[in-house]
């Protein structure tokens, strides 16, 4: 699962290679989601701060 | 700015984004400290901005690649913040070993920092997009090392994160690679057969 964004910009970067720029940044937006919801699923801790 | 200076600046930039991969790996596999799952994450914000610099290498410079190393750095930004602030407070601990009395996850943020500001000044001149001059074969193997090296780079984080966190979620403080634990990896799957 951790692995997942990676793989989606490695595909974007094989697409990119091939001259597929709408494939290319089709994966590094899915890769950009799947980022951002692990963001959301590792923040555990309440920060110990005061904003 | 002619296209052949946007292209040099835009390889020197992802080779800098290289160099921040390799070190992390470096870290990772001489130093035996193994990353932490937002380490990871910003491992993968890296990617995700390096990955504008490639499409301008690829494709040429466009507004809309710098906009992509814009995100994917505002996100890596936002998860090296998120591991200064559990840490901000004096007394509560830090993850890794310190570099040059800065932590990992602050050197990323500086990085981060830079790249925003970086893109945001290479926009600044709006002549390397109209790319009246073709590009130059001079600068085709520096660009085409950058390229190859991240793409390599992120095919080796997407095996090392696997050997570290197994299919799913990582450990909060890896200790070993899950994928060779008894209770869970390779050593099963091998018995299974």
């Amino acid at each position: 699962m951790m692995s997942l964004p990676f793989l989606l910009f490695a595909c974007g970067l094989g697409a990119a290679w091939l001259r597929q720029r709408g494939a290319a940044m089709g994966f590094w937006v899915a890769g950009l989601v799947v980022l951002l919801v692990l963001f959301r699923v590792h923040m555990t801790d309440v920060l110990n701060i005061a904003l | 700015m002619p296209s052949d200076l946007s292209r040099l600046l835009n390889a020197l930039g992802l080779i800098a984004v290289d160099t921040v991969l390799a070190l992390a790996f470096i870290d990772q596999l001489w130093f035996r400290d193994l990353p932490c799952p937002l380490c990871i994450l910003q491992r993968a914000g890296f990617t995700a901005a390096g990955f504008g610099l490639a499409l301008n290498l690829l494709f040429g410079p466009r507004p809309s690649h710098y906009g992509v190393t814009i995100l994917g750095a505002a996100l890596g930004a936002a998860l090296s913040m998120r591991q200064i602030l559990l840490y901000i407070v004096p007394g509560t601990g830090s993850y890794g070993n310190p570099i040059f009395e800065l932590h990992l996850y602050t050197w990323a943020f500086i990085a981060f920092a830079l790249m925003i500001v970086g893109c945001a000044i290479l926009l600044f001149d709006n002549r390397q997009f109209a790319r009246p001059e073709p590009w130059s074969q001079r600068l085709s193997v520096l660009p085409l090392v950058a390229v190859v090296t991240f793409a390599v780079l992120a095919v080796g984080n997407v095996f090392s994160t696997l050997l570290i966190c197994g299919a799913g979620f990582c450990p909060d403080n890896p200790t070993e690679y899950l994928i060779f634990n008894h209770q869970f990896g390779l050593t099963q799957f091998a018995q299974a057969f």
